[in-house]
């Protein structure tokens, strides 16, 4: 116990990140259920308009803050980044335990939302003058949940980045890093330079609220809207810390089990990863498009946030091209990676209308919007991190999971998703509005939101199924043997399932032409 | 000494520290327990009682990390990951700038209502005070370089003397502005005044914080040439911004 609670082992604070963020992830989906239970009739349910303003806030907050981010950067990051890099561990291994631990008060303090008197009740977006002025909701737990969970993140891209740089193996040049690498490192650095931004945002929510400053106040000279475009300068690059790392994962699942190269490497690592990261800076107006800004600051944004298109089409082709004449071999982690090329398409391409200075002041705050960023984020990143879990386990555990039964709660997972989230493109494009508590006056979307309500009870089912497998593989499964999927990265030939202290047993040196796919 | 975390390759054992964790467990108390207890519960005692404790925590948490890491390997890493943290810093003291702006672009008058006339003979006596501390730690920085220890400790507390004396000013400037009447609520210019200064002002006693953890194991003879460069790398990123908030604030 003393060895997990204060080791600063890249591995196992690695496991510490894996298992808050899929703790966030369980209590956040019991949210999301309440919520659609909610929306089950037109009329008040389950839950009261209050109850059903914290489930908001606790959903998105816990699934961005606590599970996405966490997930794709922290957990992913740390058990990887080392091993695949032919590192004995971190650069700063106390560092990586305090941001684990700030990461883990963060996600205790989010929690607290469910004892304390008055819980946060302000979305994940905690917009002002609703959360400075006239909630009489707890706004100052959301904001040090944001302080927490963003210092983790800025320490931890301090580490990786160091990491990165100096820590590769003797006789690794920068072409020869695994993708993955890569997209760590883009998301990164956006981590690094736009988390301060958000901090900065919500510590003058908490200044306004408290002390009465005038940040956001009209009468007294302050502006509403700097909230957003402070909220919006950090939030949009987000959806790149989740994006970039689930691409990455995906490309080291689909690589590995169809056999091949990444298709376009240099193409998709200084176009894709490097043209995200930065035109992601220059796209947030496109969150603003009703709240009235300038005409010339809203098409400038429409224009640059369809030029992103460009660089994650880059990365959607190697992610196809690298199946091209590959031999491919459905594990669990391919299945989850295969349906990622779909998900991330339609996630993606109803994306470009909303892009669409015209189009939005139809779809804004409707449940197209809501449906769009789920299939974009809460999909696909969630999938990719899932196959990512998946094609790990073995190294993690050293076990196998059930195959069978990963198959069966993929497809349950698959139909469930899309059960869900379609029929809401259906009614968001009619216009019905999102964050409703009670829909009286669109009583025709009834039969839209049960059908969605049914889809996330099926989702529900596969993710326990998918629990019980992870948990019982991991401790009762077969032994999965050291490179069970024939991998050529470093962390499957030279490190042993589980790897021990110091990751490597002679520490490995590279040749000029080595890859880590090199089949 | 070879039991702990960095400087170590391919060990034979999982290598534990207890301070990241004790430090998480201060923060937690101390920012957002406390704040919580005192401004949005009003339960002033035990908000406090929770401060001190977490407080304690970091202290001591920081402590005993200085101490175990000080006597490692240098690797020198903390010479980049120092200034890569700095981008983060300089992105918060930014999105402060920018909301000053913003709100002193868009006022009709400014001046708002209400904001007395600002001195500007206190903030280049300051500016002067903080500028002689970054020349006063690089000269320690010299003496470590060069083995005299005695040297490096008179110059640090030289150092820490005059940030102790910044920081004084800016107690006696707010404490002047607020018998004037002007406080953080009074409107756009005070927002602005307090938060940018008052943000820096801590950044000021974080770096004399950092010093102080220099002091402590120099006083009992132990020292670290990475760990005195990155906190002097602090020290005159601190310096800089303050070029920044002197010319933005007293000075247009």
């Amino acid at each position: 116990m003393k060895e997990w609670i204060f080791t600063t082992d890249h591995k196992r604070v690695g496991i510490l990140y894996l298992i808050g963020t899929l703790a966030a992830f369980a209590v956040a989906g019991l949210m999301a259920l309440a919520i659609r239970l909610e929306l089950w009739e037109v009329g008040p349910g389950i839950l009261s308009p209050n109850q059903y303003n914290v489930a908001l806030y606790f959903h998105g907050a816990a699934m961005i803050l606590g599970f996405l981010i966490p997930g794709l950067t922290g957990f992913l990051a740390n058990y990887l980044i080392p091993m695949m890099i032919g590192a004995h561990d971190v650069s700063f291994p106390r560092i990586n335990a305090l941001s684990v631990w700030l990461y883990w008060f963060g996600i205790v303090l989010a929690l607290l939302t469910f004892v304390i008197p008055n819980p946060p009740d302000i979305m994940w977006t905690g917009y002002v003058p609703y959360a400075s002025q006239y909630t009489s909701g707890n706004s100052a737990f959301y904001v040090f949940t944001v302080h927490l969970i963003g210092f983790s993140s800025i320490l931890g891209s301090v580490n990786f980045l160091c990491t990165i740089i100096y820590m590769r193996a003797p006789g690794m040049g920068w072409n020869q890093l695994n993708f993955f690498v890569w997209t760590i490192a883009g998301a990164f650095v956006i981590q690094l330079i736009f988390v301060p931004v958000l901090a900065a945002a919500v510590t003058l929510l908490l200044l306004d609220k408290y002390f009465g400053t005038a940040f956001f106040v009209p009468d007294s000279g302050g502006d509403v809207l700097l909230y957003q475009n402070l909220f919006w300068f950090y939030s949009h690059p987000a959806v790149y810390v989740i994006l970039l790392p689930a691409v990455g994962a995906l490309m080291e699942i689909i690589t590995t089990m169809s056999r091949n190269q990444v298709f376009n490497y240099k193409v998709a690592v200084y176009g894709g990863v490097w043209g995200v990261v930065l035109l992601g800076s220059d796209v947030w107006v496109h969150h603003l498009y009703t709240s009235g800004l300038a005409d010339w600051l809203r098409i400038g944004m429409m224009v640059t946030t369809l030029i992103i298109s460009v660089p994650v089409g880059l990365l959607t082709i190697s992610l196809v091209g690298s199946l091209y004449r590959g031999s491919i071999q459905y594990s669990t982690g391919m299945l989850y990676a295969a349906s990622c090329l779909f998900l991330i398409l339609l996630g993606g391409l109803t994306g470009i209308p909303l892009a669409m200075t015209s189009l939005t002041l139809h779809l804004a705050e409707t449940y197209f919007v809501m449906a769009h960023f789920h299939f974009i984020m809460g999909i696909t990143a969630t999938f990719a991190l899932f196959g990512a879990i998946y094609h790990w386990f073995p190294k993690m555990t050293g076990k196998m999971y059930s195959e069978t039964l990963g198959k069966i709660s993929f497809v349950l997972n698959f139909i469930g998703v899309n059960v869900t989230f379609i029929p809401l493109f259906g009614i968001g494009v009619e216009g019905m509005p999102r964050r409703y508590y009670d829909y009286a006056m669109f009583p025709q979307f009834q039969g839209a939101q049960q059908i969605a309500t049914v889809g996330a009870f099926i989702i529900a089912v596969a993710m326990a199924l998918t629990f019980v497998n992870w948990i019982h593989g991991a401790i009762a499964g077969p032994p999965a043997g050291k490179n069970p999927w024939g991998s050529a990265s470093l962390e499957w030939t030279h490190a042993d399932s589980p790897p021990g202290p110091g990751n490597f047993p002679t520490p490995p040196t590279v040749s000029e032409d080595w890859t880590p796919y090199n089949y | 000494m070879d039991h702990t975390a960095e400087g170590h390759a391919g060990g034979h054992h999982w290598e534990v520290s207890i301070y990241p964790f004790i430090i998480a467990l201060g923060i937690f108390l101390l920012a957002p327990m406390a704040f919580g207890l005192i401004f949005e519960y009003k339960m002033l005692g035990i908000g406090l009682a929770f401060f001190v404790v977490g407080l304690i925590c970091v202290f001591i948490g920081v402590l005993g990390w200085v101490n175990e890491a000080i006597g490692q390997k240098e690797l020198g890493y903390s010479l980049t990951g120092l200034p890569i943290f700095i981008v983060s810093e300089t992105m918060i003291f930014l999105s402060l700038f920018s909301a000053y702006w913003m709100m002193r672009l868009s006022a009709d008058t400014w001046p708002p209502e209400g904001s007395p006339e600002i001195g500007v003979v206190l903030p280049v006596f300051m500016t002067i005070i903080l500028i002689s501390s970054s020349v006063t730690f690089h000269i320690g920085e010299g003496k470590l370089d060069e083995g005299d220890k005695a040297g490096f400790k008179t110059w640090l507390l030289i150092t820490m003397a005059l940030g102790l004396l910044f920081l004084g000013c800016t107690i006696y400037e707010y404490n002047h502005l607020i018998h004037e009447g002007f406080r953080w609520g009074t409107n756009a210019k005070s927002t602005a005044f307090y938060s940018i200064t008052g943000f820096h002002a801590s950044h000021v006693f974080i770096g004399l914080g950092i010093f102080l953890f220099l002091l402590i194991p120099a006083l009992r003879g132990k020292t670290n040439m990475t760990f005195t460069m990155a906190a002097g790398t602090y020290w005159h990123f601190v310096d800089i911004i303050w070029f920044f908030v002197v010319s933005q604030i007293y000075f247009w």
